[in-house]
């Protein structure tokens, strides 16, 4: 499972239209980021990206829009609580619940899933598992229905450095495996094809954010960059 | 739902938190109950902060606007506000945890100023995050904490105020929270910090209760201003089941009812979720974040803790906003009347008794005076040339 991670609206419609039209077809599946103004999961270089999305004032609709247009693998959507409880839960969900295959919420933990369930939301919520996540946690995990597992393979930010082949993490991820049952798809800190090499070792997919997200105003630059990484 | 108030609070924070959370949780729970750990607080506000601190009847006040005025003087303690009690508070709490490091988000820097001081006390490192903006107007507190061996780290980023220092804090804490505990400033934020901050807060509703069951009276109304809701929840908390009192929370109206020119969330903001929980927020129909203005950088946030929220929907407290102009006002009236300079903060419960004054006709009020206004000196000179 090989993912990317994109912003929705980033730098304008038209270029994120392109790299959405590029990346549809050339991943297992994309997360498209829904721009928030209090980023607090973000490393610099995606919470500056979103502070100008948040300036041009870009719909949401408008986004889901071109998603709709040339959707061809899985997508999720990656944002923040406020702007899914702002557009209303219902709403959204009945609306875009055919369109996408899930939701990644950075300020949603596991146990509030059930918030968002209980008020109307019916799309998948993708659990997050984080080195520091206890085992009877992990094992709740079993019943959800999203297709994958997120595992945050670093504390802090998109975008810091990691060490891929830490034994701690190796082992995080096999028992989350065991114990779940489900994909678990890595996140945070990939940059290269060595480091998804690495990561492929252990895990059943990554997904790659920040380094996207830097060449998403040059279509050019952005191809060369997914085809380094995907061949 | 646990951590929720009615519907408000919650743990709205990134999954890496809620291990941390829950320790904290259960650790707070355990010290609460404590004996060794309340002696030692209960020393430490007494003989190092200055509890109790005194309730003081403002007489040329109550005179000249026909009614009894009592105020609340957390001005009076060590470092100059109430958010010592907290400060305190949860540096013993994450000393006992063993924690060796904590770090803090301040807006007008006074909680930066009161954790930079346990810290120094009790030795622990220390690091504060304060918006651009608030650093340059609350200088002199930046200076404070940089004495005390503070580390502070300004963020530009944002609105480079309150909203960003808390974002950057909580950045700070997700990775390095085995280690640190984050001393959250106000009874905001994910469960169970609203809980921890009201319950070291309430001390100051717990002696404002002695001193009117000593008086055999009660007051009809306790004003305090809310920014997070800190200081209002202290003092409301020890009178929240006596009916007769009318709790009155006062938040900044800042120059106008338009978005962006005021922190009024109680009158302008809708239910959303901001960091860590759902509360009545100042957010646009989109989702972001709405930006806030306030004359003092203590009340200049977009978010409310959600207690206050719960309280506000179940009609137990009432909240209303005074605008930059009238706090400005109500701190000069107080220094002319009764010689005390309360902070801007401060100032706006003042600056609504004052509007408000034929309301309060003949009634007995406590004002909650959270901190004192030496820090504001400049920003209050700046706005009131010429009518000093
Ligand atoms: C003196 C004073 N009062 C009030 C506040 C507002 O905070 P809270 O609502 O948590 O009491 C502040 C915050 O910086 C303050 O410094």
């Amino acid at each position: 499972m090989k993912g990317f991670y994109i912003l929705g609206g980033y730098p304008d419609m038209k270029k994120f239209e392109e790299v959405f039209k590029y990346i549809a077809e050339k991943a297992d599946f994309v997360e498209v980021g829904l721009a928030y103004n209090d980023p607090v999961a973000d490393g610099p270089v995606i919470a500056e990206a979103a502070s100008k999305v948040v300036k041009s004032n870009i719909k949401i609709d408008d986004i889901l829009k071109i998603v709709e247009a040339y959707k061809k693998s899985k997508v999720y959507i990656m944002t923040y609580a406020n702007i899914f409880y702002q557009y209303g839960l219902k709403e959204f969900s009945q609306k875009y619940k055919n369109l996408i295959n899930g939701v990644i919420i950075a300020d949603l933990p596991n146990r509030m899933h059930s918030f968002f369930y209980d008020n109307g939301f019916d799309i998948p919520v993708i659990p997050f598992v984080t080195p520091e996540s206890r085992d009877e946690d992990i094992e709740e995990l079993k019943g959800s229905k999203a297709d994958f597992i997120y595992f945050v393979g670093v504390r802090g930010v998109t975008g810091s450095e990691v060490n891929f082949l830490d034994t701690e993490l190796v082992e995080k991820v096999q028992f989350v495996k065991k114990v779940t049952n489900k994909n678990v798809v890595f996140g945070f800190g990939i940059k290269t094809k060595k480091d998804t090499e690495k990561v492929m070792t252990y895990a059943d997919g990554f997904v790659i954010g920040t380094e996207a997200v830097k060449r998403q105003t040059n279509i050019n630059e952005f191809k060369k960059y997914i085809e380094s990484i995907i061949r | 739902m646990k951590g929720f108030y009615g519907e408000f609070g919650g743990q709205f924070v990134a999954e890496t938190l809620i291990p941390v959370l829950d320790e904290l949780d259960k650790s707070f729970e355990l010290l609460k109950c404590d004996k060794d750990f309340n002696d030692k607080l209960n020393d430490l506000l007494k003989n190092y902060a200055g509890r109790p601190t005194p309730i003081y009847y403002a007489e040329n006040m109550s005179k000249k606007y026909g009614c009894k005025v009592y105020f609340k003087r957390e001005d009076l303690l060590h470092t100059g506000a109430h958010k010592i009690n907290n400060s305190l508070g949860q540096a013993l709490l994450a000393k006992k945890m063993g924690k060796k490091r904590i770090i803090a988000e301040t807006g007008a820097g006074q909680h930066g100023v009161a954790t930079a001081t346990v810290a120094a006390l009790l030795n622990l490192k220390c690091t504060v995050y304060m918006g651009s903006i608030d650093a340059k107007r609350q200088s002199m507190n930046v200076k404070r904490m940089k004495m005390l061996g503070a580390e502070v780290k300004v963020v530009d980023e944002g609105t480079k105020t309150l909203k960003d220092a808390v974002s950057a804090a909580l950045r700070e804490w997700v990775s390095s929270c085995n280690t640190t505990h984050y001393v959250l400033g106000s009874a905001l934020g994910p469960y169970p910090f609203p809980k921890i901050v009201s319950h070291f807060q309430s001390v100051i509703g717990k002696e404002s209760r002695e001193y009117f069951e000593n008086l055999g009276i009660m007051p009809d109304y306790i004003i305090a201003c809310v920014g997070g809701g800190s200081n209002a929840i202290g003092v409301f908390k020890g009178f929240l089941d006596v009916e007769s009192v009318r709790l009155v929370g006062v938040e900044a109206g800042g120059i106008s009812d338009k978005d962006g020119e005021h922190a009024a969330r109680m009158s302008f903001g809708k239910k959303g979720i901001f960091q860590g929980s759902l509360s009545y927020v100042l957010t646009d129909k989109s989702g972001q974040i709405s930006n806030v203005h306030s004359v003092s950088a203590g009340l200049d946030y977009a978010g409310v803790g959600p207690e206050h929220s719960f309280l506000k929907e179940i009609k137990r407290c009432e909240y209303h906003y005074a605008r930059d102009k009238e706090a400005l006002d109500g701190c000069l009236e107080l220094c002319k009347l009764e010689g005390i300079l309360p902070a801007l903060e401060s100032s706006h419960a003042v600056g609504y008794f004052i509007k408000n004054a034929s309301k309060f006709k003949d009634k007995t009020i406590l004002i909650n005076l959270s901190g004192r206004g030496d820090k504001d000196l400049e920003i209050i000179l700046e706005n009131m040339e010429g009518t000093i």
